[in-house]
């Protein structure tokens, strides 16, 4: 294997926007083949937008998102679905369709790439929910779950087709403790097993210091750390550090401005 | 991937060389049920170039011991490779499968 495919994606001067506002300031990083890798960083600071980039779902302002070697940012609809095909992705809010059961929203991506026999699809569907622990739950709706297992059952949808890359936003947040060292499990055991590339967005700590092998921590828009988890701990760095000490940010603004804040001028 | 299929001592013998994927699954598929109609006894897979299983794959051997076992016969799988074995035992179906060494051990009971 080249150096170059050592890393799964290779991004590269990213920029993006949303209307007038910049997001990400033309950030570079490298996401390391069949490793772990979380993305940090505090409320706002871009951590969706990125990852929302990596799957090609938003176009870039500047900059290059090679995956594999090859550059999804300058890649037509068609050429991009066939990149999507590796990918599995857990959104933020799951995003399960509330008209289909969990079973044919976990057999969505499946029947969408494949074709294959009705009872075999239903025999994967079924062993990738006992997976994420939601044996017995095939007929039920969205709406009869609750927000953890909501989140299960889009794991489950994202890992439908064996992906060679795994992106997932908060996938802990608002499941209870247990569930979410079971999910760490999960993580874990597909980048063994399968050797799958895992891209991770959390704000959990101790998830962090479980999964990950490489971490990258963003503040507003910036790559302030990018590195193993040995240099995230050694890190000088003010912010890496108020970060993993849970420190508050102070507020450096003076009163003068405070109340040019509040009255809105 | 690639099917051959021989006889050993009255058993069928699937040899498959390469990747079980979304791809190759539905050909497996179709063999399997044709043998399974025929009900035969014992049907064996010989895994050793096997490079790779996706859960397909897995789905479509389980479909496949599923038929086999609906008419009293028997579907074994041997000399299957060390990253493979992990795969089966992450879907928690190696203690599902009869999974031998060899294909003497897979003739022998
Ligand atoms: N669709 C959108 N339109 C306009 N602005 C957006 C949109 N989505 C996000 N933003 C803005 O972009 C910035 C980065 O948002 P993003 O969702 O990437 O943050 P995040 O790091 O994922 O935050 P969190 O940890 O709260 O999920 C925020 O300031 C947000 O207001
Ligand atoms: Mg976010």
């Amino acid at each position: 294997m080249s150096a170059a495919m050592e890393n799964a994606i290779e991004v590269t001067g990213l920029r993006t926007h949303y209307g007038q506002r910049e997001i990400l300031k033309g950030i570079s990083i490298s996401i390391p083949r069949g490793k772990t890798s979380v993305i940090l960083g505090g409320s706002g600071c871009g951590k969706s937008t990125l990852l929302k980039h990596l799957i090609g779902l938003l176009r870039p302002t500047e900059g290059k998102i090679a995956i594999n070697g090859r550059d999804i940012a300058a890649m037509d609809e068609e050429e991009l679905n066939g990149v999507r095909r590796k990918m599995g992705v857990l959104f933020q809010g799951a995003a399960l369709l509330n008209s289909l059961t969990v079973a044919e929203n976990v057999a969505l991506p499946i029947r969408e790439h494949a074709r294959l026999n009705e009872s075999t699809v239903m025999i994967m569907v079924r062993m990738k929910l006992d997976l994420v622990g939601l044996s017995g739950f095939e007929n039920f709706y969205p709406s009869q779950l609750s927000g953890g297992m909501k989140k299960r059952a889009g794991l489950a949808r994202a890992i439908a087709l064996d992906p060679e890359l795994l992106f997932f936003d908060e996938p802990s947040a608002g499941l209870d403790p247990v569930t979410a060292a079971g999910l760490d499990d999960l993580i874990l055991k597909l980048r063994n097993v399968f050797g799958m590339t895992i891209v991770v967005v959390t704000h959990e700590l101790p998830s962090v210091f479980t999964i990950a092998d490489y971490v990258i921590m963003l503040d507003a828009g910036e790559v302030i750390f990018s590195g193993i988890l040995d240099d995230l701990r050694n890190s000088q760095n003010e912010r890496v550090r108020m970060f993993l000490e849970r420190r508050p940010e102070t507020r450096t603004y003076s009163p003068d401005d405070y109340f040019r804040f509040i009255v809105g001028d | 991937m690639k099917i051959d299929i021989t006889e050993h001592n009255g058993a069928k013998v699937f040899s498959l060389s390469g990747d079980i994927d979304l791809y190759s699954s539905p050909a497996l598929r179709k063999e399997l049920i044709f043998f399974i109609g025929k009900k035969v006894p014992l049907l064996l897979v010989d895994f050793r170039d096997v490079s790779y299983i996706d859960s397909s794959g897995i789905a479509t051997l389980v479909e496949g011991l599923r038929g086999m076992m609906s008419h009293g016969g028997k579907l074994k799988l041997f000399g299957i490779p060390e990253r493979i074995v992990e795969i089966f035992a992450f879907s928690k179906l190696d203690k599902v499968f009869d999974i031998c060494g060899s294909l003497d051990d897979a003739v022998k009971d």
